[in-house]
This record gives C-alpha cells, structure tokens and sequence, in this order.
C-alpha cells in the first residue's frame, strides 16, 4: 500500500502492526490546515498527476520515546494524491469562497424576503406642549392615548410579528441582570427568596413576587392594531418559549405586592392570573444581550396587502425619555434565518471574496515565483559552518 | 568543641536513654493532626496560589461577583485536593515504610541477655547481635565479630551503591574479646554530634574495667557499620552500641530534600504570567474607571436599574472589583495542572524509552527530576566528568614500563609480551617487586569461591585491573587473612604481613603499604601512585627522567598511569613512625590532614620502580555524540581530576577538540599568581582574535591555575568561560568542579552537569540538569542526579529528542493555555461595553468553569504527542536545537502572536455573535451560547492548525471534544436553573447559529491560515525548512554537508595502540610557541618538578578542605 513511499523510511513504521495503519487511514494528511484534505479529491478532477518526488511522507508515533504503538505512512491507498502545500491552500481558499459566497447570497435575499417596518414612536407620542419635558409628561397621570398610521409597502404575509424595539435600553447591566429570583418565579414555595432581587426584593416587609428590577421595569406600553377602521386581531398567546412558560415560571406562582411600593417602574400584572400565563412578562424577563432590543408582542394571523393603512392605538406609558431611549414599534415577517439582518449575508460575501482573493493572490505568486520547499540550502548553517 | 561532642556509655541505659533519641525512623513530612494546615500553607506559599486563594475569596462577595462562586472554588478546591492527596499518598507511603523499618526484629543483649525487639526500640548504648545478611538496623560501632581477627564483611550498596564488599574491623581494644563476656560490655564511646559524611568518623573507645584497657583507643570509619548496609561473609558480628539510631543515623542525616530546580521555561512562563498580571491589573482599572464615570452620568439616569443616590463607602471598588473578577481568568488556573501533568508526561517518556536502555546492564533511564524536561531542550553547556563518563571505567592493564624498560609496546599488551614474561621467568628482582607492589598494595579482598576461582572484590578499578594483571603474570594475590597477605608467585606461596595501609585520599594522590616479609622479617613501604606524587620522592640519586618520559607517553595514548616504588624500612624507623601515626589516626581534630603529614614523612626515599599504564576505552558513540551535541551549538567542557595529557589525549578522541588546523588549544597554568594572570591574559586576547574566525578554540587548565583564575582574577575567567566552547579542566577537585558549574550558572547559561562518580555529585547538583551515568562507580551520581542514563551517549536522545520535544511542548501549551483564557476574558470586556461597563458577566458560571476545565483542557494535553520534525530529521540537523536553546519558542514576542491571536479571535467572534444575533435574538443566553461556541470551534481549529503530527488520539481529543461540547451543553440545557435551559436545542435547530458559527471559523481561521502559509512558504524558519524537507521525502532527503560524517572511531581507538608516534605530534607543540606550556615540559636538569610544589600545594589542599568540612 505504500507503493510511494520511499522504502528507507518506513523502517520505523515497519515494525507496527498493519491494523494501527489501516486505524489512521483518514487523518487528514495536511498538517497546515485539515480543511485542506476535504478537496484532496481535487487532483483526479483536474487530472494532475504528481510525480512521487513529491508525495510528502507523514510519519506519526505516539510516544515522542520511541515505545510508538500507532504509525501509519502515506495512505495512498485510499486513492487519495498528496498535493504540495501551496496547491492544498489554494484549494481550501478556493472552496470556502466557493461555499461562501452563495451562502451569503442566499443570507442577504432570505434578508430581502423579510418586509419589516419600523416606526419610531417615542416622540412623536409626546404632545407638542410637552415636548419640553418629556420625563414629566410620562411620569404624571392622564391619558396618553396616541395613534400612528403606518402604510404597508410590500404584502406581508402572516403571521406578521409586532415587536416593540428599545434603543438604549441595558437589560445587560450588571445591577439589572442580577435581579431576579428564578427560584421564586417557578414555584410557590419560593416566594420569600429575595435575596437576589434587590432593590426591589420586598414591599411593607412583604416579599413582591416577582421580585427584582426586571419584572419591575415591565414595559407596559400596549398597542391595539386596526385596518380599514377594521380591528386587526392580535395573537398575544405563545409569544413567549414553550419552555420558559412550562419550567421556568409555575402555574400556580400568582404576582404578589407587585407594582405597590412607593415607586411604581412599568406595566403591572394581572393578580388572579399564575405566572405561566403572563407572557409579556415572560418575554420581558429574557433579557437582552444588547442594549436595543426587540421583544416579541404579538403576532397578526393575517396578510397585509401593499398600500393597508395600519392603524395603532397606543398607550404610551413606558418611560424611555430620562434616559434618551428609543422606543420603536416592529412589524415583520420571518425567514428561514429569522427577521431582517443583512449582517449574514454581506459578512459571508466579505469572507468568500476574501478567500477567493488571497486564493487568486497565492495562485499569482505560486506561478510567478515558485519556491522550493524544503531547500536544504536555506538552511543557514549549510552556507555558514560558524553558525549556531 | 565541648559541645561537638557527644559522650555514649555502652549497656548502660539509665545514662544514655534520656540523653539521646530513640531508633525511630521518620521520613515523614505530615501527621494526621497537621496535615490540612501544613499542607495549605505549603500550597498557599506559591504567589499564583494565592492569587487564585484571593479571587476565589472575593467571588464570595456577592454585590461584586459576575458568576456563581462555585466556578472559581470547584476548580480551585479539585487543584488543591489533587496535589494535597498526592502529598498525603506519598507520605502514608513514607509512613508505611518507616513502620516496616521501625518494627523489624533485631535482637540485643540487655543485662547480659539477648531478646528480641522492634528495631524502633533500639536505645543509644544498647548492644545489637546481627548475623550474616542481616540488614544493619542502625550505625553501630564494630565490637566483636566472629572472625578471629575480628574482621567483618559489609556490602553498602544501599548507601554508596558500590556493591563489592568492605571490610569493617572491631576497634582493636575489643579485639579478642569472649562473645560471652561481650555482653557485659562497658565503656564509653567519646563522638562527634551527628553528621551525614559517610566517610569519615572520628571517635575514641575506652573500656571500663573489667575490660582495662587504658588506651584510649581510636575508632575510625572502618569501625563502624552504617546503618542499611548488609553483613556478608561473616557468622555473626557482634554487639555494636548504636551511636548514631533513628533519623540521627549517617545516611538519615544525608536523606535530604533537594532544593526544586526551575527551569528557565518556568521563569519565562513566570515572567509572562506576571506581565499578564500587570496587564489585568492595568485592564482592571481603565474599566473601573470608565464604569464608575458612566455609572455617575449615564446609570444614574437608568431609572429601571436604581441606583442608590448615596452608595456605601466602597462604592467606587465594586466595579473595578468586578472587573477584576471577570478577568481573573486572563491567568489560567488549569495551566498549573496542565504543566504539571505534562511535565510528568515527559519524564514517564523518559523512563519508556527503549532507545534508551543500556543493552549491556538492561538500566533504562530514569527522570528523577519529574519537572525539568524543557531545560533539556535549552542546554548551552555541558560539563562532563571522563572517568566513567566518557570512558568506560573497565580498566584493562595494558602496558608498563619497568626500569626503562618498555613491555607492551609492540603488542599492545603487556601480558602477552614475550621479554616481560622472559624476565619474569629469569626472576629478575625489580620486575618481581614491580609485581608484588601490583599484587598488594591495595585494599582488594579476594575472595575464594566455591570453584575454587578467586574473584577480587575492589573498590578501585585501577586496582582491580592490577591485581588482575599480576595474577595474569604468575602473582597470584591469594588470601588476604586478617594481617597475613597471601601471595602465590610460580607456585611458590609467599606471606607479607601487614603492618599498616596509608590509604589512598585525593589529595594525597597516592597510597602505600607497610608490609613485613614472613620469611625474612624485613619491612617494606611499597607505594604507588599519581607520577606527581610519586617521583618527587624518589631517592637522591636515582634517574627519574625515564619514568617521566614514561608517563608522558602513556599519557598521550590516553592511558592512566600510576608509578610503582618501594622502600625498605629499617625496624627502628618503622616502631618510632609507627607510634606518631597511631596518635595521628586516633586524633579528633584534623584527624585527615594529621596523618596526611605523618605519611609524607615515610613516603621519601623511594626506590621508583616503574609506571603502569591501564587504559580505560572510551564509551561506544562518545565521539559521534560529543559531535552532534556539538554541533546542536552545545560548548563541552570537561572537568577531569586526571592529568593533563591524558585529558586532552581523551578530548582528541572523542571529537571535543578538532585536529590540527582548525583546532588550537590554549592552555593556562603558572604556578604564581602572576604567571597565571599573564597566561590567562594571553589565552584571552587569542581567544578573542579568534573568535570571528570559524576556529575551534580550546583552553587547557589545571586545578591549581583554576583555583588561581578563579578566585584571583574571575572577570577575566568569566569572560574566557564566554568566548571558548571548548574548554578542558584537569585535576579539579569536586569543589572546583561545582564551583565551575556555578561560574557558567552566573553568567546565565544554562548548565548540564554529567558524571558518573562521587565526585561528581556536587557538580551535578549545582548545574541547572544534573545527569548520572549508572555506572561502575556506583549510583551515588545517579541518585543525586535529575536524570540518570546507562551511557553518555544516550545524552543525545535525551537533549535532542527529549529535551527539545519538551521545550517545544510547553512552549505550545503553556502559550495556548493563555492565548484561550484571553480569548474568553476579551470577549467579556468587550461585552462590557456593550453592558453600561458595569462588569456583567456574558457566560454564566457553568460555561466559565467548564470552559477551562472541560473544553479546552483536553485538546491541549495530546499536544505532548506533538513531533514538529521526526527524530531523525533531528538527529541529523542537531543544529535545530538552537530555536529551544535561545528560546525562539517561547519569548516575550511569540506571547506577543498568540496574545493578538487571542485578541483578535475575541473580536471576531464577539462581533458576529451580537450581530447575528441582534435584535429579536438578542437573547443573553443565546448569545452567549453563540459567542462560547465560536470560542470552542475556534479552539479546535487554532489546535488542528499548531498540531504538526496527527495520530489517531489527537483527532479524538480534538474533534472528540468539540463533540464533547455539545453533549455537555445539551446535559445543561435539561436543566432549569443552568442558567443555559433549553437554549442548546433551540441554537442547534436554528440555522443562523450554525451560519453564524462557520463564519466565525472562516473569519477567524483565515487570516491566520494566510499568515502561517506566507510565512512557511516564503520566510520559513528553519524548523519549516525542515518540516518541508520531511513532507518532500522524509528524513532521506541527506541535506548536503551536515550528513553525519562516518568516522570510524574504531580506527582511531585501534591507533591508540599501534601507532603511538603519530598521535605524539598532534599533541604534544602546543599550538601557541610562546604558550608557557613550552617551558614547563622541559624540565631542567637542575629543577625537576619544582613545579609540582608538593608541599604548598598539599597543604593548600588541606587547608581548603579543612574549611569545607
């Protein structure tokens, strides 16, 4: 099997029984990089031939201490050609691109598929009078009824997603993340362990359930949405993880002091109702990773037409103007990648013309200087004794 | 000095019992009740532990910690079980040997009875009967045995690993005293306090009456029996005082713990954790910083978060604590394990190596020294002893030159000269003294067996071959019956008594024999010796010139010489000599130098005989090995105590020095102080002329230059000890040797020491590799050594094989092992960014934990697997060894590579993470998720790349673990409160996680894979180079000019004995004329061998030794 290895070097591997060869029989013979020997394939395709001159022979022992138990040389055997190392780096450069670049493409048009609309609603919600003082306006009681027309550009198919998107937002702080007792949120036995929920942790010396800054800061902002003067219905069940409502918040865990301290965050909860079926709650105790967000509202059973004047009722309760916080509202069909998110596509584009690139570049310098490998030339001390 | 001594009254317990300790042996470190203390503080006295004792310590603070404490306690408490059960395992095995030691049955005579007890129970002063091959339970003092002489054989293989036998003899005022009336033995033994030198004891014996014996007698070393010696040869020996028992014995006072060697790896690790410390601490505060002014202006507006107005007093620490916690894994807490475990790995490869077994003695090599293989890799000086080290120490007589006359010459062999045997034959006087002085002056016991062949049991190899010889020549030494030497000559028995040995010490150089013939009464000195401390004794009158020219040329050929003489005494010289020497011997102070001078003052006159020329053939492969270490750029220095000649003839054969025209010694000597300065001076400036030049310079100096140089002029030394590769130093002492080591040591480089002998051990213990050669000289070399092999040239293997794969290991793992620790700490610190720099963590606990523990741990240990060259390629370009020796592998600057690497990978995956998965994803578990498995992919991608040889095991650890990942993560995700519910699932369904992670491998492989294919491919180190050469046709593509060249050494050894003239010249015209060197070879007529100095020089010696002791 090893009609291309030199005879003089298998001496070491003589001695191994064959079945420690046949056991390493799909190493990967590169030593650069393994993606390389996936297209080992390539040569039969093109119909190089290398002269055995250049099979390179790998020769692998175990134990540095000469015990070695698992040799193997050269498989030719598995009909697979060593290419010399610039062919090999070449070619992996060339597949990836040659991968790449239609996964990007399908990314970006999966991308393109998705029709979403995004409307920025926070300050436009504010009467002009209040403009001035926006933290005032939303902290002090009244109506803040708002409506906004959005026009459909493109036929959305259902089930359209409504998300509401918070710019500036940081679930992720350290003192906000920390705030929670799942313990407490998954079973009624748990009730008084708050430890972790401070600030927010009792009220009157009572444990609040749920407790801790994340359930307090619920956002609380509702959307009612209609067409034609025609209610559209809002699908407001399963908007949160299966799981989440199954194991993670119990069914008989009922809100508890909650929203009744001396200062009120965002949106209260219904008490008669078991954790497991406030979902808005659920969907906002997931918290984000990033600091604009968007969270699931609701879904629309139903397909938009081009040209379909939403119209959204709102209450625009939640206070993001202390802090300079967006607040958007999200309309959008899915894909088979999820919403509207180029960054796939044109980082895959990037990286599978980048390959192909360096691959083009390494062709034109393998052609234009070819370098002898293994040149026992350059090795310094050959041309200078003194050297050490 | 009162308190030096120490007084033991034998049998007598009431005084003695409360005086001194008990025989209880105590080899260990812990008890039950200390252990947990003991143990901790050990552990916790490493900085790194301690480091790790405060970061786990804060976790437990719950306002600052980012992850559940158990991810830095769980690692942290295995770590420290691990190693405190290692310890715990090896005491309870110490506890356990002690116990069998300690509760062995000895029997002792107590009030004139013998019984039987537990060796533990043996007092001070109590009597012990041991009988033949039993183990001696403690030092005991000789006082009767049941040879009649009162003789007693003892093997000390366990002590000193020379395994002929010894004789001890019963101090002689016990001598011929009744078994029975030595149980009711009494006297005091007046000894010095306990002391680990088992060569020397220097005590007095008196009896008490009825046993009245006024003399004071003295008892010397060979009174006693050491403790784990075994009684040979001898029925019983009898009732010995323990004066020394338990952990007070001679050898429990050697038991030492050696200090721990650091290699210069684990300094340059050292180094770049405490860089990577400052860089953390640096981290820690621009963060801390950066958090508390956002806190202050921007948090404080996030109503949702609720910031107190007023904080407590440590506010402004929590987050720069925070942040110190969240980085605290920049320092890896498994690369202790991991280097540790390797690091064993190494030694264990050591140890299975079968290319490194001794066919001839089956002793594989053995790593005593688990933790110095990279050091190995890193030698750039070797100092080698030659007795034994590069010679074989099998010593063969092969020529001598009696009266002038040469015999052997022709041959070869003097055994089988004709006109030798011819004269033995004709009886002439001289050749017959020759052989008498060669059969008997010596320490060797014959010893019949039940052949009836006599084997000789010698502690000397020079002896051995002489006395072998001169059976060979009709001498046969038959018996050696207590005083009576038994001598049988042509079948004619002869019998000398012995009246006195003056035995051989190195600073006398010489021993001799009083003997009294038993036929005629006369009495004879018959001495033999180094020609140094021989000749200048000779007689006024006689011609020493042919001795000299003798030994010269026996010195060339490389062979050892000895000088033969005798002298008769006449009987009132010898009763005045004899008494001042048995008050010297019985002397308690400088007892050594004491008899030293009495010996001199009967060592005159001597009637030189001849010289005897024994040669001792050079180790297989010692030539071939010298040359590829040398040529791995390795300067050999060899520290001989032998002569000159013999030294430098020894250097020619072995390849240390190059022939003729490239090569060009230098020597050093003068016996001033100026003359060594001017010579040293000259050598110097030679040296450093020729150092552009591709010349192999070698400089030549004796001990007492040495000692000179040294100590005198030490800049100068130095500097020489910098420029030469080469450099031979002859009669050095073991001091001089260790003190060399320590000069190399001193200016930085890092030193092996090998040697095979007693004297070498303080040289090995100083250098940075101590090396032993498990030779005929005994183990003591061996066992005081880091590594001990079968034969010098299994050197080769173990610097070019085993020291460079280990160097180029560690040097991997060791930068692996923080290059993914900071990957991971990168990503937090960019997520704190992100996160209103407030020090959230975006990987919970169980990911941070098993991150270092689980995923990336195991990968990273194949890397021992690892070959980047075959070992023959590595043989054959020794060169290659340079890349370890000047750390290329390991520096601040490769860290630098692997430090952007992590920095980079960090970026890559932290930006596709959080833009893949924005918005509606932005989910902080998922993204975590995301972002750890990057991480992973990443990990095993970076591994496959760095791997240069694959087996079948990295594949598993490496593919086997990225599985691995998943199957754990999807364990977690069953479990609610992981923190990770469900998510690996939902990631694994979804295909934006596996585009996201195939994007992260391209993004972050590529531009790495680019650059290393560049540089291999267009600026290749010569490691790739070779690399290059193996993938092209292995090992057989012969590079040009470095193919090992075939010298037939055999050739040159057989020169050795044939053609004697040709190897004069080489050798003998020093290459600089004006070298001094040219003037001490010519000896005046009027001033022979003033140079020698014999006086001064001995006294010096002494002197010297007195302060070392």
């Amino acid at each position: 099997m090893n009609s291309n290895t030199p005879p003089s070097t298998s001496v070491a591997a003589g001695s191994v029984d064959p079945s420690a060869a046949r056991r390493n029989s799909k190493r990967p013979k590169c030593n650069l990089l393994s993606l390389a020997h996936c297209i080992s394939a390539i040569p039969r395709f093109f119909g190089f031939r290398f002269p055995e001159k250049m099979m390179p022979d790998l020769r692998f022992t175990v134990h540095p201490a000469g015990t070695s138990s698992l040799q193997a040389n050269s498989d030719t055997a598995m009909g697979l050609i060593q290419l010399p190392l610039s062919v090999q780096v070449i070619s992996a450069f060339l597949l990836v691109s040659i991968v790449f670049i239609p996964i990007g493409v399908a990314s970006l048009l999966a991308s393109h598929d998705v029709v979403e609309i995004v409307d920025r609603y926070d300050t436009a919600c504010i009467p002009d009078s209040a403009r001035n003082d926006k933290v005032n306006y939303i902290q002090s009681p009244g109506n803040k009824t708002c409506t906004r027309n959005i026009t459909v550009t493109k036929h959305m198919k259902k089930p359209i997603y409504v998300y509401y998107q918070l710019d500036n937002f940081y679930q992720n702080h350290r003192r906000y993340v920390k705030s929670r007792s799942d313990a407490q949120l998954r079973s009624n036995g748990s009730a008084d362990d708050v430890s972790s929920c401070e600030p927010e942790d009792k009220s009157n010396g009572q444990p609040i359930v749920p407790c801790g800054l994340i359930a307090w800061s619920l956002f609380n902002d509702t959307y009612d949405f209609s067409r034609n003067g025609q209610q559209l219905s809002l699908n407001k069940k399963g908007i949160s993880w299966k799981s989440d409502r199954e194991h993670k918040f119990g069914k008989n865990v009922f809100p508890r002091n909650f929203q009744n301290g001396s200062l009120i965050g965002g949106g209260s909860l219904t008490d008669s109702l078991p954790l497991s079926e406030q979902e808005d709650l659920i969907v906002w105790m997931r918290t984000a990773a990033l600091p604009t967000f968007r969270k699931l509202y609701g879904k629309i059973e139903d397909d938009l037409q081009v040209n379909d004047v939403v119209m959204v009722t709102l209450e625009n309760r939640y206070n993001t103007y202390s802090f300079n916080g967006k607040k958007k509202l999200v309309l959008s069909t899915a894909s088979w990648l999820g919403g509207k998110n180029d960054f796939l596509g044109i980082a895959y584009l990037t990286v599978g013309g980048l390959c192909f690139f360096l691959a083009m570049v390494f062709t034109v310098v393998y052609l234009v200087k070819p370098r002898k490998l293994g040149d026992p030339s350059y090795l310094s001390w050959n041309r200078n004794p003194g050297w050490h | 000095m009162i308190m030096m001594k120490r007084f033991v009254y034998i049998n007598d317990d009431q005084v003695s019992h409360e005086l001194y300790c008990d025989n209880r042996i105590s080899n260990r470190k812990y008890t039950i009740l200390n252990f947990l203390p003991k143990n901790l503080w050990e552990q916790f006295s490493r900085f790194m532990n301690q480091y790790f004792l405060l970061i786990a310590c804060l976790q437990l603070w719950p306002l600052i910690t980012p992850v559940n404490p158990a991810s830095t306690w769980g690692p942290l408490i295995f770590i420290f079980s691990v190693s405190a059960t290692k310890e715990a395992w090896d005491d309870y095995n110490r506890y356990l040997s002690d116990k069998k030691a300690n509760e062995k049955k000895v029997w002792i005579v107590k009030n004139g009875i013998k019984k039987q007890i537990k060796a533990q129970d043996i007092h001070v002063g109590s009597i012990i009967w041991l009988r033949e091959n039993d183990e001696v339970p403690c030092d005991l003092v000789l006082l009767g045995s049941s040879d009649p002489q009162g003789l007693c054989y003892v093997e000390t293989a366990a002590l000193d690993g020379e395994t002929d036998l010894k004789t001890r003899v019963v101090s002689s005022s016990c001598m011929g005293i009744d078994s029975e009336l030595l149980h009711k033995i009494k006297g005091v033994i007046e000894c010095p306090n306990p002391d680990k030198d088992i060569r020397r004891f220097d005590a007095n014996l008196r009896l008490f009456p009825p046993f009245i014996d006024n003399d004071v007698c003295p008892l010397t070393i060979k009174n006693t029996i050491l403790q784990t010696c075994y009684l040979r040869n001898t029925e019983w020996a009898c009732g010995v005082a323990p004066f020394f028992s338990g952990n007070e014995t001679k050898l429990g006072m050697s038991r030492g713990i050696p200090e721990p060697k650091l290699t210069a790896m684990d300094a340059m690790i050292d180094k770049l954790t405490g860089a990577i410390f400052i860089f953390q601490i640096v981290v820690v505060m621009v963060l801390g910083v950066a958090g508390n002014v956002w806190k202050d202006t921007e948090a404080k507006k996030l109503w949702y978060v609720e910031y107190p107005h007023e904080g407590p007093w440590f506010e402004l620490l929590i987050i720069p604590l925070r942040f110190e916690l969240l980085c605290s894994i920049m320092i890896p807490i498994s690369i202790k394990v991991s280097l540790d475990l390797v690091k064993s790995l190494y030694a264990k490869f050591i140890d299975w190596d079968e290319k490194m077994v001794d066919e001839e003695t089956s002793i594989a090599s053995h790593a005593t020294n688990t933790a110095i293989s990279e050091d190995l890799g890193q030698v750039e000086y070797i100092l080698t002893d030659k007795t034994g080290t590069l010679t074989e120490n099998k010593m063969i007589f092969r020529r001598c030159c009696i009266n002038g006359i040469f015999y052997g010459n022709d041959s070869g062999d003097a055994l089988k000269d004709v006109e030798l045997l011819n004269s033995i034959e004709a009886g002439s006087p001289d050749v017959i003294r020759f052989l008498t002085i060669m059969a008997i002056c010596n320490t060797v016991i014959p010893v019949q067996s039940k052949s009836g062949a006599i084997l000789y049991k010698a502690q000397s190899q020079d002896e051995d071959a002489l006395v072998h010889a001169a059976a060979k020549l009709y001498m046969v030494f038959l018996n050696r019956n207590a005083n009576i030497l038994e001598i049988k000559f042509n079948s004619s028995s002869i019998q000398y008594e012995l009246l006195e040995t003056l035995e051989f010490t190195s600073d006398r150089k010489r021993m001799s024999v009083v003997v009294k013939d038993c036929k005629n009464g006369k009495i004879f000195l018959l001495s033999k010796g180094a020609d140094e401390s021989i000749l200048p004794y000779a007689i006024a009158g006689q011609q020493t010139r042919a001795f000299v020219e003798a030994v010269e040329h026996y010195a060339q050929m490389g062979l050892r010489t000895l000088c033969l003489a005798w002298r008769e005494l006449m009987n009132d010289e010898y009763r005045e000599w004899s008494l001042s020497f048995k008050e010297a011997s019985s002397a308690l102070v400088d007892r050594e130098w004491r008899l030293a001078e009495i010996c001199q003052r009967i060592e005159r006159d001597l009637q030189v005989l001849g010289v005897t020329a024994i040669e001792d053939r050079l180790q297989d492969g010692v030539p071939e090995t010298i040359e590829t270490l040398r040529k791995a750029g390795i300067n050999f220095w060899m520290l001989t105590g032998d002569k000159q000649d013999t030294a430098i003839q020894i250097a020619r054969l072995c390849n240390f020095i190059s022939p003729e025209p490239k090569g060009q010694l230098l020597m050093i000597n003068g016996k001033t102080e100026d003359e060594v300065r001017v010579s040293l001076e000259r050598v110097l400036r030679t040296m450093r002329i020729t150092t552009s030049e591709p010349k192999d310079v070698a400089f030549v100096v004796d001990g007492w230059a040495l000692e000179i140089a040294v100590t005198r002029y030490r800049k100068a030394f130095t500097e020489l000890a910098i420029l030469s590769r080469t450099a031979i130093c002859c009669r050095v002492t073991p001091s001089q040797k260790a003190q060399l080591v320590q000069l190399l040591k001193s200016c930085d480089y890092r030193t092996l020491a090998i040697g095979d002998g007693g004297n070498d051990v303080r040289m090995i213990q100083q250098a940075d590799i101590g090396v032993g050669i498990s030779g005929r000289e005994g183990l003591q070399a061996a066992r005081a050594a880091d590594y001990s092999i079968g034969k010098f040239r299994f050197l080769r293997r173990l610097i070019l094989v085993h020291g460079r794969y280990s160097y180029n290991r560690t040097a991997f793992l060791s930068q692996y092992s923080f290059y993914k620790s900071l990957v991971i700490c990168f990503i937090q610190i960019l997520f704190s960014f992100i996160s209103g720099v407030s020090g959230t963590s975006l990987f919970n606990s169980i990911s941070l934990m098993a991150y270092n523990v689980f995923y990336t741990s195991v990968p990273v240990l194949v890397s021992v697997l690892d070959k980047d060259l075959t070992e023959e390629t590595v043989m054959q370009h020794p060169q290659i060894l340079f890349y370890c020796q000047a750390g290329r592998l390991l520096n601040p600057s490769t860290f630098a590579g692997w430090f952007g690497r992590s920095l980079f990978h960090a970026i890559v995956v932290f930006t596709i993470s959080i833009h893949s998965y924005a918005y509606e994803k932005s989910e902080l578990e998922e993204v975590s998720l995301v972002a750890l498995s990057g991480c992973i992919w990443l990990q095993a991608f970076v591994m496959t790349l760095e791997t240069n040889s694959f087996t079948i095991l990295q594949h598993i650890a490496i593919w086997g673990n990225l599985a691995a990942f998943y199957v754990i993560n999807w364990i977690f995700s069953t479990i609610p409160s992981s923190g990770m519910y469900t998510i690996m699932f939902r990631l694994c369904r979804e295909p934006s996680y596996w585009t996201a992670i195939f994007l992260t491998v391209a993004a972050g492989m590529g531009p790495i894979v680019a650059l290393k294919y560049f540089r291999y491919t267009y600026r290749p180190s010569k490691i790739n180079t070779l690399q290059q050469a193996e993938r092209l046709g292995g090992p057989i593509l012969s590079l040009g000019s470095i193919e090992p060249q075939a010298r037939t050494i055999e050739r040159e050894v057989s020169t050795l004995s044939i053609a004697q003239p040709k190897m004069r010249n080489p050798m003998y015209e020093p290459l600089l004329s004006d070298s001094p060197n040219s003037t001490r070879r010519s000896f005046g007529p009027g001033t022979p061998f003033d140079f020698f100095q014999p006086q001064t020089r001995l006294s010096a010696g002494y002197s010297r030794n007195c302060k070392d002791n």
